[in-house]
């Protein structure tokens, strides 16, 4: 059997992970192309058109493995515990597919994690291996070496993330979910676009996520989802140590929406661009917001050191 | 023979021109509607310079370009300076009001606010992807009204009694107004609350959450309505400036940052006399099917862009 995953959504929190388990569990599997126009043409179309760009992206990703894989995973990843709640897209993303594609016979496989009603990962994964049809020693076995892979995979991000932290120049901050910030077709363009500006971006999805979560006290204490709230405290750890911070979202969020007015409202010593992205061709609006957002840092810097 | 910069402000509805000396005085300056069609603007506005121009005594020795169509025109002109409008108002307005602390801006398609402490840019907000209580709402409101959107202002000031309108969203704002003057609200009371409400959402919008100080100065095609005008200066209690040569503001900031950068590049007005022409293509390298648009003077590539990858990348040379 032939696993297909769709390069989006949380693929990439979890790719050393899922790839990891399916590798030494001998499954074979095949990830979609990256994210382009016609994958987001294809989500569009499968979407109701309130959805979120980014699960237009997913939808689209999974039409992509359509006729290339025999199963496409899906998990279902409700809560972190109690107090730790996801976007309710990740508890419906299942059914949302399954209902979605439900005329072109796809088969669906995936993990149902969600601690407060059932058991944590290690439970969803011994069921996942279960549906694979592996044995519960090779699943658990599986499910420790991705988990180690996983570890490493992290170790790496976050020696990056403090190396970029430590760079000469003008940094950013830049605020937004794994999936938005590294799909090709919606955050990469931003991040490549401060590049050839010479700018330095320090993603918050990188911070040490446990530091992050203690910290977003400071400018949180009721946000609900756990994924704002580990940006939110990656904001605190490091506003005085970049010189801006660009809140990255899709449109329309819903945390997103109440996050990005938290921090807005509460962080008012560090320029803040509040950068919404909705899949428009062509990007001159978004090159004018992020241009002209650099020069106003580059004229405080001025300001401040005499520096140019 | 004294140094002049030229400074050009491309946007989607009108383009503006002006050529400052060495001391920021305007010596020429032109403002013409684009018409959808930026090349043909910028030569027509590069004619009218010249007229106004002593060439005998200022040469000028550098081109900056602005607005949507700032990296064309940029290209064309073989321009020393491409900015955005944001940063080209921003130092247009600081040269000409060092005070400055607050700039409105209200235009065709997006609306801003700029705030500045001691001559410097600290803090800005853009409208996102909203073009509600902008000027092209202004206008097909004036269009279902009947009334021409210049004279929006000064009928404005004849209301008594604004009527409110819901302002949150244009197509509430579209469907509130209907209801208002079907159940017999004036006409001049409906366009005194249009420009109310285009006030309330802008500082609902993009003006939340920012401290606004004195002097305001208020910018863009909106500006020019006085009724807006009257009702940012109730909403906000202090007195709006408003330039007679605002619209003027970007090309001139962007003409002040070709001088600041010491850069020379010969320009010639026989420009004007050229001929340019952008041919859009459909890159097939992949399924992204980048529009790679490709400029032309005469039959020569000058530049190309639009691909997102090297798969559609054009040879210029």
């Amino acid at each position: 059997m032939k696993i297909g995953i769709p390069r989006a959504f949380l693929y990439y929190r979890y790719s050393s992970l899922w790839e990891t388990f399916l590798e030494t569990l001998n499954v074979d599997y095949v990830v979609s192309r990256e994210t382009d126009k016609a994958i987001l043409k294809q989500g569009t179309i499968r979407a109701i058109d309130e959805a979120c760009l980014s699960s237009k992206v997913y939808l689209g990703h999974v039409d992509a493995l359509l006729g290339k894989c025999d199963a496409v995973m899906v998990p279902r990843i409700a809560n972190f515990g109690k107090g730790n709640i996801l976007c309710t897209k990740f508890s419906a993303l299942y059914d949302i597919v399954d209902n979605t594609f439900r005329d072109n016979g796809l088969q669906l496989v995936g993990y149902n994690m969600d601690p407060i009603k059932s058991g944590g990962e290690l439970a969803a994964f011994l069921d996942f291996g279960k549906k694979l049809g592996k044995k519960k020693p090779e699943s658990f076995y599986a499910y420790t070496l991705a988990k180690q892979a996983e570890r490493i995979d992290r170790q790496e991000t976050l020696r990056q993330h403090e190396e970029s932290l430590r760079k000469p120049g003008i940094k950013l901050l830049i605020v937004g979910h794994c999936y938005n910030i590294h799909d090709k077709y919606i955050g990469r363009p931003v991040l490549d676009y401060l590049a050839t500006q010479g700018v330095t971006p320090v993603l918050a999805d990188d911070a040490d996520r446990r530091k992050a979560l203690e910290s977003a006290a400071a400018l949180t204490e009721t946000m609900p989802w756990i994924f704002n709230r580990e940006q939110m405290g990656a904001i605190e750890m490091y506003r005085d140590k970049v010189d801006g911070i660009v809140l990255l979202s899709t449109f329309p969020c819903g945390p997103d929406s109440l996050a990005n007015e938290t921090v807005i409202r509460r962080v008012k010593d560090t320029p803040i661009l509040n950068l919404l992205l909705d899949g428009q061709e062509g990007n001159a609006g978004v090159e004018t917001r992020l241009e002209s957002f650099i020069d106003i840092i580059r004229f405080r810097r001025e300001a401040a050191y005499g520096e140019a | 023979m004294n140094k002049a910069y030229l400074g050009i402000d491309i946007g989607s509805i009108s383009t503006k021109g002006v050529i400052i000396d060495r001391n920021n005085k305007i010596l020429a300056s032109g403002y013409l509607w684009t018409e959808g069609n930026p090349v043909q603007a910028v030569k027509r506005l590069l004619v009218s310079l010249k007229d106004q121009l002593d060439h005998s005594q200022y040469q000028i020795v550098g081109v900056g370009t602005t607005g949507s169509a700032r990296k064309l025109i940029g290209v064309i002109t073989d321009a020393v300076e491409v900015k955005n409008e944001i940063t080209a108002h921003a130092i247009g307005t600081t040269s000409q009001y060092p005070q400055v602390r607050t700039i409105f801006e209200i235009g065709g398609q997006d609306s801003k606010i700029i705030l500045v402490e001691n001559g410097i840019v600290v803090d800005y907000a853009m409208n996102t992807l909203c073009a509600a209580g902008t000027g092209s709402f202004l206008s097909s409101q004036a269009a279902r009204l009947g009334v021409a959107v210049e004279d929006f202002g000064p009928i404005a000031l004849t209301s008594k009694h604004p009527t409110p309108i819901a302002a949150r969203c244009t197509v509430f704002a579209e469907s509130d107004l209907v209801h208002k003057a079907q159940i017999g609200h004036s006409k001049e009371d409906i366009i005194a609350g249009l420009c109310n409400a285009v006030v309330t959402n802008y500082l609902n919008n993009v003006g939340k959450g920012k401290r606004i100080a004195a002097p305001i100065v208020f910018q863009g095609g909106v500006s020019k309505n006085v009724g807006v005008k009257k009702a940012f200066e109730a909403a906000t209690g202090h007195q709006v400036i408003v330039d007679a040569n605002g619209h003027l503001t970007g090309a001139l900031g962007v003409a002040i940052m070709v001088k600041r950068k010491g850069v020379e590049r010969p320009f010639s007005f026989e420009l004007a006399q050229e001929d340019f022409t952008t041919r859009g293509r459909e890159c097939s390298g992949c399924a992204n099917n980048c529009e790679v648009i490709c400029v032309y003077r005469g039959n020569k590539l000058i530049d190309a862009w639009g691909n997102k990858c090297e798969k559609g990348a054009v040879k210029v040379g």
